[in-house]
Parts: C-alpha cells; sequence; structure tokens
C-alpha cells in the first residue's frame, strides 16, 4: 500500500525567523505598555464624572502620565499608533480628549526624538492638549486639525500645527513658538505669559488676558497692539 | 492551438516540480514562458501562471537561470496559497485601501504591493526560496524602491537598496503575516505609502503595472468570484458599500468574464447592476425552505388501534381476536380506524407571486440594506430553486402608477430588478394586479411590508378569500402589524413572521400552514 504522504518525507521545509517577528513582536509588547498606562490615566481622571479643565488637574494628570510611561522604551511611531489605537476605540473602550491629549503630550515630551511628526489627518476623533509643556529643544509637528488647548503651558518648545485648532490655543504657555497653518477658535493665547502664537488663517477670537508673549496673525503683529501699550 | 515549444520548458517542467512540491501541490496548471510579454514578470490567468521570458533573462544575468525560475514561481504560487487566498480577501483588501486613498488606481496599486508583501514575506519566512536573491539585482521604480527597503527591513537581507527610511521603518511595523487584522494593516499600508503613490501619480507612472506583475482578477474563476461576491456582500451588509468596490471594479470584472453566464447568475448580456448583485448574493447566503404543497387525506379509512366496546357502538368493528369470543362492554374491544394519507396529485413546489411594499416606509434598497427587498429575494431564490416560477408585485401608490407588475418567470434578473425598484410614494395596492397574477394551480403568495398600507382592509378581506399558502412578512412592528395579525388569527392557510433584522430572515419558513389541507377547502 502506498503512503500517501510519501512525498512529504524529503519535504524541504524551512522555517525562518525573519526580523519582521522581533519587530512586531517588540512593538506589541510596547504598545501594551502605553495602553495600560493611558487606562491607569482614564481610570485615574474617570473617578469625577466630569472632567474640568483646571490647572492644577491638568498638571496633576500630567504628572501621573509622566510618571507611568518613565520606565518605557518606546518610539515615535508608538505615538502616533496610540492616536490610531484611541481614535478607533477597539483596544480602548473611551476616549476622554483631556486625558488623551495630555498622556499623548506626555509622551512626546519624553521621547527620544527631538523632532515629532504625528500624522492625525484621518483620526475622527479630536485629541486637546496636544503640546501641552512642549519642552525647549522638542520640536512636534501636528498634522491634521486638532482640539482647544493645543500648546497649552508650552515651555519653549516649537510646536507646529499642520491644520486648524480650536479654541484656547496657546493657552498659559510660557515660551517656546506655536505655528498654526489654519485657523484658530476663540480665546488664543488666553493667560499665556511668554513665547508665540503665529496664525496663517483666520483667529476667530484672541483671549482678553494675556499676561505676555506676542501673538502675530499672518506675519503681522496684533498681540500686543503697540509696544507702547504693552509696557 | 498547439503551444510552440520554448527552450526553457525542459527547466521550467524540473523547477515546477520542485516548486510543487515545496509548496505541498497546489492545485495549479503547469506554467508556461511568453516570449511576448516583456512589461511585468508574470501573468496568472484563471490559475495558469505565464513568466516572460524576456525578464527570466534579463534577471539570468545575475542568477542561475533555475532560481530565476523558482523565485517567481515561489512568487506567483504563494499568492494563491496565502495571499489574497480568495476573491473576498481581495475585495476586502481593495475596499479598505481605497477608503485611504479614494481613488481607484491608487487603491489597485497599493493592495497589489500589499499582497506581494504577504506573499513575499510568507514565502521568504516559510519556505526556502531564492526570492531575495531575485529582488536584490531587478530594476525598481521608487515604490518599488520603497518596498524593497522593507524587505530589507524585515527580511535582515540585503537587497541593494539605500534611502526610505522613514517609509521602510514604518512599514515594518505592520503585522504582514498575521490575516486577522489585514483590513486594518492595508489601511495603515496605503497611508504611509500615499505620498509616494501620489508622485507616481503626478509623473504619469501609476498606471504601469507593477514589475512582478499586477493582481487582477482573471486569475479567479466564475465559481470564485461568485463565492467572492456572496461573502462580500455579506461581510459589508450594506449596499452603499458593496455598490462602490463592485462599480469601481465593473471593468476589471466584466474583463475577467463576470458574470457569469448561466445558472444561477444574472443571466447573458445583463448589465452589472450592483444593488441587484448586492441582494443577489446575500440572498444566496439565506437560504429558506419551502414547505412541499401537503400530503392529502386519502379518504379511506384503515384500523389503528382498540378501545373497548361500548353499548351503541357499530358491531362491524369489532376485532373478535381480541374479544376473547365474548360481546360484553369492557371486555369486547373494537378497531378505532383513521383516515389513510397519501399525497397529492401535485406534489411538489406551487408558483410564487411576491408582493412586496416600496412605499415611502419601506427602505430605500439602494441606499440601505432593505429587510423587504431581501426577505424577497431569499423567498424568490427559494422557488426558482425548487423549480417554480415567480411573478413579481411591486407596489407603492398603485392606483396613481406606482407599481411594477412581473408576470411569471425564472429570469433572476427580471424578478431582482422588480424586487429592487423603490417607488418611495404612498401605500395603496390594487387587488386586481395580484388576481391578475393568480393561476388555477394556486400560486403560493408571499408579501412583505410594514403593513402601512392605507387600503389594509382590503388586503385582509382577499386574503381571508383566499385558498392559496400565504406567507405574510412584516418589516417591524406596529398598530397595522397587529390588525392584521389579529385579522389572520383564524386562517390556517396563511404564515406570519416578523423581520426585525437580517438575522430573522432564515427564520421564515415559505408555505408553512396550519393543519392547512387542501382537500378540505
Amino acid at each position: 500500500m502506498i503512503n500517501p504522504f510519501e512525498d512529504f518525507k524529503k519535504y524541504p521545509y524551512k522555517k525562518r525567523e525573519i526580523p519582521l517577528d522581533r519587530i512586531v513582536q517588540a512593538k506589541q509588547r510596547v504598545m501594551d505598555q502605553i495602553v495600560e498606562g493611558y487606562m491607569k490615566l482614564v481610570e485615574q481622571e474617570v473617578k469625577d464624572l466630569v472632567w474640568l479643565v483646571e490647572n492644577s488637574r491638568v498638571f496633576k494628570a500630567y504628572s501621573f502620565a509622566l510618571r507611568t510611561i518613565q520606565e518605557l522604551d518606546y518610539d515615535v511611531d508608538d505615538i502616533e499608533e496610540l492616536c490610531f489605537e484611541i481614535d478607533k476605540g477597539r483596544r480602548i473602550p473611551y476616549l476622554i480628549s483631556g486625558p488623551a491629549g495630555i498622556y499623548v503630550s506626555a509622551l512626546c515630551n519624553n521621547a527620544k526624538e527631538e523632532r515629532i511628526r504625528l500624522r492625525l489627518h484621518e483620526l475622527k476623533r479630536t485629541f486637546h492638549f496636544l503640546g501641552y509643556r512642549l519642552p525647549e529643544g522638542k520640536t512636534l509637528v501636528l498634522e491634521g486639525d486638532v482640539g482647544d488647548f493645543i500648546g497649552a503651558g508650552l515651555s519653549g518648545g516649537k510646536l507646529i500645527v499642520k491644520g486648524s485648532t480650536r479654541n484656547w490655543a496657546g493657552a498659559g504657555m510660557m515660551n517656546g513658538e506655536l505655528f498654526i497653518s489654519e485657523h484658530t477658535g476663540q480665546n488664543t493665547g488666553g493667560w499665556m505669559s511668554g513665547g508665540e502664537i503665529h496664525v496663517d488663517g483666520r483667529i476667530r477670537g484672541v483671549a482678553k488676558t494675556i499676561l505676555g508673549g506676542r501673538i502675530y496673525h499672518r506675519g503681522k503683529l496684533i498681540v500686543p497692539h503697540s509696544t507702547t501699550a504693552r509696557e | 492551438m498547439e503551444r510552440k515549444e520554448n527552450r526553457y520548458d525542459p527547466l521550467l517542467k524540473e523547477v515546477w516540480a520542485r516548486v510543487r512540491k515545496k509548496h505541498f501541490f497546489p492545485e495549479l496548471p503547469h506554467p508556461t514562458i511568453s516570449e511576448s510579454m516583456d512589461r511585468v514578470a508574470l501573468e496568472i490567468k484563471s490559475k495558469h501562471i505565464t513568466l516572460s521570458q524576456s525578464f527570466m533573462e534579463e534577471a539570468a544575468r545575475h542568477l542561475p537561470m533555475d532560481k530565476v525560475i523558482e523565485a517567481l514561481l515561489d512568487h506567483g504560487v504563494t499568492h494563491y496559497t496565502f495571499c489574497p487566498w480568495d476573491f473576498h480577501t481581495h475585495l476586502t483588501l481593495y475596499q479598505e485601501a481605497k477608503k485611504v486613498l479614494g481613488d481607484k488606481q491608487m487603491a489597485q496599486k497599493s493592495t497589489d504591493y500589499f499582497m506581494d508583501v504577504v506573499a513575499d514575506t510568507h514565502c521568504f519566512k516559510e519556505k526556502d526560496t531564492p526570492i531575495s536573491d531575485l529582488y536584490r539585482h531587478m530594476d525598481r521604480g521608487v515604490l518599488d524602491e520603497a518596498i524593497h527597503a522593507l524587505y530589507q527591513r524585515i527580511w535582515g537581507e540585503d537587497l541593494n537598496v539605500s534611502g526610505h527610511e522613514d517609509i521602510s521603518r514604518r512599514l515594518s511595523r505592520i503585522p504582514y503575516l498575521d490575516r486577522k487584522p489585514w483590513p486594518e494593516s492595508i489601511h495603515r499600508f496605503s497611508k504611509i505609502i500615499q505620498g509616494l503613490l501620489e508622485t507616481e501619480e503626478k509623473s504619469g507612472t501609476l498606471n504601469q503595472p507593477n514589475t512582478m506583475g499586477q493582481n487582477d482578477f482573471g486569475r479567479y474563476s466564475s465559481d470564485e468570484m461568485d463565492q467572492g461576491l456572496k461573502e462580500f456582500a455579506m461581510s459589508t451588509g450594506d449596499p452603499g458599500e458593496f455598490k462602490e468596490v463592485v462599480k469601481d471594479l465593473e471593468d476589471e470584472l466584466k474583463e475577467a468574464g463576470y458574470p457569469s453566464h448561466g445558472g444561477m447568475g444574472l443571466g447573458p448580456g445583463s448589465p452589472l447592476d450592483a444593488d441587484i448583485l448586492f441582494y443577489m448574493k446575500l440572498a444566496e447566503s439565506y437560504s429558506l425552505p419551502i414547505k412541499k404543497t401537503p400530503i392529502e387525506k386519502s379518504g379511506s379509512l384503515y384500523p389503528d388501534s382498540h378501545s373497548p366496546w361500548e353499548l351503541g357502538k357499530p358491531f362491524r368493528d369489532i376485532d373478535p381476536w381480541t374479544s376473547f369470543g365474548k360481546i360484553m362492554p369492557g371486555i369486547t374491544q373494537i378497531w378505532e380506524r383513521r383516515e389513510g394519507e397519501t399525497f397529492g396529485e401535485e406534489e411538489g413546489t406551487p408558483n410564487c407571486i411576491v408582493v412586496i411594499d416600496s412605499s415611502g416606509s419601506m427602505i430605500n434598497p439602494r441606499q440601505h440594506l432593505s429587510h423587504a427587498v431581501l426577505g424577497a429575494a431569499c423567498a424568490s431564490d427559494a422557488y426558482l430553486r425548487n423549480d417554480a416560477t415567480v411573478a413579481v408585485y411591486n407596489f407603492s401608490h398603485a392606483r396613481s402608477g406606482d407599481r411594477q407588475v412581473l408576470d411569471y418567470t425564472r429570469s433572476r434578473m427580471k424578478i431582482y430588478q422588480t424586487i429592487c425598484h423603490y417607488f418611495g410614494g404612498g401605500t395603496k395596492l390594487d387587488i386586481k394586479d395580484i388576481e391578475s397574477l393568480q393561476q388555477p394551480s394556486r400560486p403560493d403568495i408571499f408579501i412583505i411590508t410594514d403593513m402601512q398600507i392605507t387600503n389594509l382592509e382590503d388586503l385582509v378581506g382577499y386574503i381571508n378569500g383566499l385558498e392559496n399558502r400565504v406567507t405574510a412578512v412584516h418589516i417591524g412592528d406596529n398598530t397595522h402589524v397587529r390588525q392584521f395579525r389579529r385579522s389572520m388569527e383564524l386562517r390556517k392557510n396563511i404564515s406570519i413572521y416578523s423581520v426585525q433584522k437580517k438575522e430573522d430572515i432564515p427564520k421564515i419558513v415559505l408555505g408553512k400552514i396550519r393543519e392547512y389541507f387542501r382537500s378540505v377547502s
């Protein structure tokens, strides 16, 4: 009787380990850790049913996020992937725009790379607080429209938005540069004390309280109105 | 016509045997070599792989000819054995790429490259293949360069490519060998190579085929396409999404010989109407059972069981064998007789009149998944499968002319065209239209509506007087539905089903009746 599997006896089987296996596994491991950190932050922040935007509250969340990610070895691709994961909502069941943006900002500020580019064009949800406390020496490029409080508390870094921001762009920024290629919403530059905001599109409204710094609209200085007024 | 002998045929034969063994003997015909093909390395039509002689000879300047042939065959065979694997997967990948790129040509190119990366990487990992040796010396366009830079990174082999660091790094994070997230993977893949595709578009090279050949639909058989479209209709569940993909690929489908001529297909020469095709394929996935014409009472009685004889019961039924020879109440047994059953003269499946409501309160089947159209399509298919013919009455405000009457036919295309027609007006049917379709053989009647019919009482009255088997399906629930149900409660030849979601459709049993025998009427 003929063994139907006879031909397979000399089968030249060769399965090799390829770098893809390692890359995908490592990526998965890092993503799991990043997602876990985000979930911890959300768990903490969600205890209060309403997430209030208060300086102390935001800073507390940011500090928590920084502590969570301190030991992680990630890169800019992981940050971008996290944004997609949060947006899809499959692994991460809920998005609270504030904490999500703060967490992403903490990742950017703590990343090894000095220049970070996040392609956010196709995200369905909007992230707030991106570029929060971006430190000196870092450049963050956000491609696509983003939410409120973009560049809030900017601390010397360079934040470039290739798209529009909503309200309170550059709120409370202390130093650094915020470039917005399209439009910005109301209260632009609210409570800012230093640095520069450049808007190429329409500014719906400049904040009433601006403590320092400069706002340029299409290259023209609009805040302060004149040097004498500021001084 | 007999094919001209090629000087590489003996070598091809030898290598093919090796490749077949390596890939666990795939069911593929013997490949051939073409002297006239020069734009791409290989072509696959109806599972048949054709290699380009000019490409082979060019590549053989750097690599032994048997290795060139082996690499090309490995590439072609892995498209069958791993990715795309089937037509449904191919369509799904295209759909995802199109969502990102919004352009047919770009989406097709992205799909081609994605499938190449998956197939080549699988082959490189799982088999002993010279693919990397072939790629090391290949002429490349910009996109090929980026893809080969990716291979270099994920295979760990030097392919003689430099640059494309950013793109290849981002592409390398995609889990190509994991089938489950392929739709998501191609989404990211397309997003990453979008810039390069746009550059190709600007330079006018986008329409040039990939060096390793285009993954066109010619490789699939008509049956595979039928099955793939059926699965695709099921997985999208949305006529809009289905239509977008099928319309995009209409020319390619036709070129590949679809729709098929015959069977339950569209029929010869039929145009490819994506909406109709969607319901057609979806309906094929649901097979509704039809109760054949029921058994009739024969009228003759036969002894069935015993019971004690009582005074007043006829003597002729006494069974002396179980009565101990005595005529005595309580001891004497009589036969209980039951009526015998026999098959009626017209055993089989009657024809069917499909009555479908396409008024404004019903969903437009061309915009969203219409359970009414799907239900009617499933019912029609069921009757056609059972060799019956189907007539259709599609109505909205019938008296104002919003109606279509299709006489009995077995043309699936005509039936679907009538079923899929949407009037979107008021809801009033004309009983005369249904009556005109009645036949002496009492066809089954299948009605599907939300029951919000202005002259519902006319319909109720008409159905109450019918002897046909009636399957009434209502979409949703409302006072009219409840009124209809109440009015039909006593009728034994009418079955009523509710369809709230598409999963309810398979629960419908056509021509089901409750203790209803035609001989009684």
